[in-house]
């Protein structure tokens, strides 16, 4: 019972940590620039696909180049890092292609909804063009991962260790990112660019290179939730990352658009409450990341950790 | 290239485009059109299999009359669903507004995905047909367009239409001036739902089966992608946009697997190029100076 209890908990928690990692994505986006950039689902993607083949992953029959990889697989922190970068790089032509365009031109931010979904239609299908659309499964034990045992026996209960490693690189990610944030010059830069651009910009701060050092992050985030989740259930299917895309967006608003601790507090929570559904009832779940944040907004419109804002006349 | 079935795609494409148009016009981005089509497609498919008043036979075959009384139904409950959520997510404004609409097509796309009678992953299948062929479902899927741009257009002259627009250039403004800006809101949304529900009962029909993948969040998108491309500052922006961009996916189809890349392209380059879309009020002022004869 204790057990099970205790399974449930940490799997809420792990799959809370990357709801976190992606709605941090959005968050670092939408505090810099005001806007979401819906193709962060597709970049989850591309990270889980970059893991996969960097881990030494061989592209399936139905893919661009059947048969292709690289001829060894890296270890798999290091193929994990690799590919946050690259979809972190991505993420920064994302912005280019998307978003940069639109901001030239002072063009309505509703545009950019559109373009960044576009630049994630493109991305989804050219996954599905390279690798096909079938599913992948990376080695499912850890003991070829990191060389952890299987399974871990805690105060009595045995859990995954995937979880655990799933929760705490989430968590080491957020901490990392928060604190950088919060005391480098770096990211005292990016916060002076979110609260007003053209005073940071007076201030000798390169809001250009804020905007693209957010974009790149952002993708970083999205990307190492890719990988990780792929490592820890499947690839199945380059359209897999939307649904997480989706119920980041969730908790982003759960926690308050814009607020870092928000998405931290939001995602731990979405995916504690997702793992408490009952497994008779697991089909609704997909509904209960919505059917919360529908509560929140009518209730809280700001978030739980968002800022109130007034307009003034 | 573009026979009968793709042209009444390409209708209905328009219908949803007008159906996002309409809350657009007062200002709202509301992505809640695919869960509004939902509800009404599930309903037609819902009554139509299973209510034998209605006058389905063995044969697949189903009367005309019973078509219309469906979308009129699939219409209201649309409508009725709309007024209940609106009077809530109406409050929210922009972002919050478009995220919160996103929330209710999901929650709407699990509940058909799960609900006991809706058949679940599979959906309802062998929907009776009340014509023969596809080219049977152009002459109602063109009065239903021809209806909501009458609707449109009509708007634009009535004190509904001017307060809408006015909500749509500064709502607080709006609201000092003395508009009931709630009731103008939540009247458009009702509108778009409606327009949205029975579009969706035609659907149903046209497509022959209905499930859950019918409303999801991509549909949300593209169907805004039909107002952002057309244009969202005159009725015929949507109409255009959502004609187009139904039939780009299938006039594609040649190149193959690309064909996907390509419709993501135009959608990301589209907004970037032109800004106000395809169809803009200044457009069609010199459309009309041309039509009587090339006079400046």
């Amino acid at each position: 019972m204790i057990e099970a209890l205790l399974q449930t908990l940490l799997n809420g928690a792990a799959s809370g940590g990357v709801y976190a990692l992606v709605a941090l994505g959005y968050t670092l986006v939408f505090s810099v620039l005001g806007v979401i950039n819906f193709a962060q689902g597709a970049l989850f993607s591309v990270g889980g696909y970059l893991t996969f083949l960097l881990m030494g992953g061989k592209i399936g029959v139905n893919g661009a180049l059947p048969g292709w990889g690289l001829p060894e697989g890296l270890p798999f922190w290091l193929a994990l890092l690799l590919a946050a970068a690259g979809s972190g790089l991505i993420g920064l032509l994302v912005e280019r292609l998307a978003f940069a365009p639109l901001r030239r031109r002072n063009a309505e931010p509703l545009l950019a909804l559109i373009t960044s979904l576009g630049a994630g239609v493109v991305l989804v299908n050219l996954l599905q063009l390279l690798m096909g659309a079938e599913g992948y499964a990376f080695p499912q034990s850890t003991d070829a991962l990191a060389g952890l045992p299987d399974v871990l026996v805690l105060g009595g209960a045995r859990i995954r260790t995937i979880q655990l490693l799933l929760l705490l690189i989430s968590a080491a990610a957020v901490l990392v990112l928060s604190l950088w944030l919060d005391r480098s010059k770096g990211g005292r830069a990016l916060r002076a660019v979110a609260e007003d651009a053209t005073t940071a910009q007076l201030l000798g701060i390169h809001s250009e290179a804020m905007v693209r050092l957010a974009f790149f992050l952002s993708g970083g985030l999205a990307g190492l939730g890719g990988g990780l989740i792929g490592v820890s259930v499947s690839l199945p299917g380059p359209y897999f990352g939307i649904g997480y895309g989706l119920k980041g967006l969730a908790v982003l608003v759960l926690g308050g658009l814009g607020s870092v601790p928000g998405a931290i507090a939001g995602g731990l929570l979405m995916g504690l409450a997702e793992a408490l559904v009952p497994s008779s009832a697991s089909g609704w779940r997909d509904a209960l990341a919505f059917a919360i944040l529908f509560g929140v907004l009518l209730l809280r419109p700001s978030g739980l950790l968002g800022r109130r804002t007034v307009e003034k006349v | 290239m573009i026979d009968n079935g793709l042209l009444v795609q390409m209708l209905l494409g328009a219908l949803l485009g007008l159906s996002v148009y309409l809350p657009l016009a007062a200002g709202q981005l509301s992505l809640a059109t695919p869960a509004f089509y939902a509800v009404g497609g599930t309903l037609a498919a819902l009554l139509s299999t299973r209510w034998s008043a209605l006058g389905a036979t063995a044969s697949g075959g189903f009367p005309v009359p019973s078509l219309l009384l469906e979308l009129v139904l699939g219409g209201l409950l649309a409508g009725l669903l709309a007024l209940l959520v609106g009077r809530l997510v109406l409050r929210l404004q922009g972002i919050y507004l478009a995220i919160a609409t996103i929330a209710l097509v999901e929650i709407v796309r699990v509940a058909i995905l799960n609900l006991p009678f809706t058949g679940g992953a599979v959906g309802i299948f062998a929907i009776p047909q009340p014509f023969a062929t596809a080219a049977g479902y152009l002459l109602p899927a063109l009065a239903l367009l021809a209806l909501a741009g009458w609707v449109c257009q009509r708007l634009e002259g009535m004190p509904l239409g001017r307060a809408m627009a006015a909500i749509r250039d500064d709502e607080l403004a709006a609201r000092c001036m003395g508009i009931d800006t709630t009731g103008a809101k939540l009247t458009a949304f009702v509108l778009s739902a409606v327009l949205a529900g029975s579009t969706g009962a035609l659907a149903a029909h046209f497509l022959n089966t209905w499930n859950a993948r019918q409303g999801s969040f991509d549909a949300s998108i593209t169907t805004l992608a039909f107002v952002i491309l057309g244009g969202s500052r005159t009725w015929l922006g949507p109409v255009v946009g959502g004609l187009l961009l139904t039939a780009l996916p299938e006039l594609l189809r040649p190149v193959g697997d690309v064909r996907l890349v390509l419709f993501g392209l135009v959608i990301l380059l589209g907004p970037v190029l032109a800004p106000q879309g395809l169809i803009t009020p200044g457009l069609l002022e010199r459309l009309g100076r041309w039509g009587e004869g090339g006079k400046p």
